[in-house]
């Protein structure tokens, strides 16, 4: 049991969900752009397998007239060439928490980079027992974001086979496992051709596109990353999201328009003297009698419930700055999740 | 130091089957790469093999065998071998004559006298790449019983 946890964001430095989001669709675009463009991109390289004929024409005179003969017709395969590229999405240290809080999700970009239809096994490892991998996902449906009814884990680690060029983003599914916190953990992410890797130059009879020849390539047909990880202390976490909602109905953040505020608390143990403070934000005024608690409405005055909002923010061993709310939520049970919401209205 | 065995002892281990048109001149095709191996006088031999593992951008060798199977001299011979379309031209294997090259199919020459035309109607001097077809003549007649090779140096696009 941990006691006398206090919760306690400001508003300028929380990030809300609202503009995470909306991160991750301008990253979902380019990365759709590139996926969209790499297979369009003009190849001049043969493709594996492609059979090339070569026949040779001879013309001679011989009893005054002029005969033509050809030769056989000799072929070629073009034999497949492994080689794998594989980079992840974003850089930095990643930092997983435990549950409740959601699982990380770290994206890889897995680029078929040879001339032929090849599919790539995957492998990971992270280097610290608190953490732990709970699935990998394929991008099915190629939007960049991760969606568990959607973006299923490949069968056998195995990545279905990829045309020549062709791009997919692969999902590493994290949570925490430990509480103590570790800030070296890694994740090491591995891709390599299923036909075969290695030395560069290595072949496998037989084993290409076509019947033809394989044979790895500059890459050694293997690619890793690195993701430096750190565990978050496994502890309660406070998720700050808005929603905006002028007087003509917009989503405008116009004067007047009020936004509604949602604090979520996450707790992983059972906690006692739980309170969530928050100050309301500069050129805002509070709105009275919006403030709830897991949907029920709280009092403003400092009274029988849970909840108040102090005007004066006089309040120092809350850390109030100013004017804002606190709701006490006392004995919290684990794995437990309470939301507080308040409106304020813009000056 | 690099030597060149003759390709033909190469050739009669490993050219495919020859033609089978009837008549007193044969000519086969055959597509090679080169195997180089260190010898122990610490010169590098190179051997003309039968293809494997050849991937874009590697080089390979065009080996046109002829022989006059008759029993009269053929006059005028000439040898043309079209490229197919995933082999970009480079030049004469050593030891070979250099053919006359094509970049329509129609004019031969060698390569510095060939202009390609741009779309815009402009020309620029034409470029191995633009080599579509390759050709040699025999400037003698050909005895009966004698024989020969052309090959040149292409890469696979």
């Amino acid at each position: 049991m941990r006691a006398g946890v206090i919760l306690k964001i400001r508003a300028n430095t929380s990030r809300t969900r609202a503009s995470v989001a909306a991160l991750f669709v301008i990253v979902m675009i380019a990365t759709g752009f590139a996926m969209a463009a790499a297979p369009s991109a003009a190849r001049a390289e043969s493709l594996a397998g492609t059979v090339i004929f070569n026949t040779a024409n001879l013309r001679y005179d011989m009893d005054g007239g002029t005969r033509s003969v050809t030769s056989n017709t000799v072929t070629l395969i073009v034999a497949e060439r492994l080689d794998t590229r594989l980079v992840r999405e974003g850089q930095g240290v990643i930092t997983v928490a435990s549950p409740p809080a959601l699982p990380t999700i770290i994206p890889f970009v897995l680029t078929n980079a040879d001339n032929g239809t090849e599919s790539f096994v995957l492998a990971t490892s992270i280097s610290s027992p608190a953490m732990t991998l709970r699935t990998l996902a394929i991008d099915a449906d190629g939007n960049g974001r991760y969606d568990p009814a959607i973006d299923l884990p490949p069968v056998d680690a195995t990545v279905p086979a990829l045309a020549p060029g062709q791009s997919i983003t692969v999902f590493a599914v994290l949570v925490g496992t430990a509480e103590q916190s570790v800030a070296d953990a890694t994740l090491t992410m591995t891709a390599r051709a299923l036909t075969g890797s290695g030395v560069p130059g290595s072949g496998y009879a037989g084993r290409g596109d076509g019947g033809g020849d394989a044979v790895v390539g500059p890459t050694g047909a293997t690619a890793s990353v690195v993701v430096p990880l750190a565990s978050a202390r496994a502890g309660p976490a406070l998720i700050k999201s808005q929603s905006v909602r002028a007087a003509d109905g917009s989503q405008n953040a116009v004067r007047d328009s009020v936004i509604t505020y949602t604090l979520e608390a996450r707790f992983t143990d059972a906690v006692t003297g739980a309170r969530i403070a928050d100050p309301i934000p500069a050129g805002t005024v509070f709105v009275p009698g919006s403030l709830t608690l897991d949907g029920a409405l709280l009092s403003d005055a400092a009274d029988g419930d849970a909840g108040r909002f102090d005007a004066t923010g006089g309040a120092p061993a809350d850390g109030a700055q100013g004017p804002g709310i606190a709701v006490a939520l006392g004995q919290v049970a684990a794995a437990s999740v309470h939301t507080v919401q308040f409106k304020a209205k813009i000056q | 130091m690099i030597t060149r065995p003759m390709i033909a002892a190469v050739l009669a281990a490993t050219a495919a089957a020859a033609s089978a048109a009837a008549g007193p001149l044969q000519v086969t095709s055959s597509i090679l790469v080169e195997s180089r191996a260190a010898a122990a006088d610490g010169t590098t031999r190179i051997a003309l093999v039968k293809p494997s593992k050849v991937t874009p951008g590697d080089k390979v060798i065009f080996v046109l065998a002829y022989r006059n199977t008759g029993t009269q001299p053929l006059s005028n011979v000439v040898l043309d071998n079209p490229l197919p379309r995933q082999i970009a031209y480079r030049s004469a294997n050593p030891g070979s004559p250099a053919p006359d090259v094509s970049v329509d199919g129609k004019t031969f020459g060698s390569l510095a006298t060939l202009r390609v035309r741009s779309l815009d109607g402009s020309t620029r001097p034409a470029s191995p790449n633009d080599v579509t077809s390759v050709r040699w003549r025999l400037a003698s007649p050909l005895a009966a019983g004698s024989q020969g090779q052309f090959a040149f140096q292409a890469v696979l696009k």
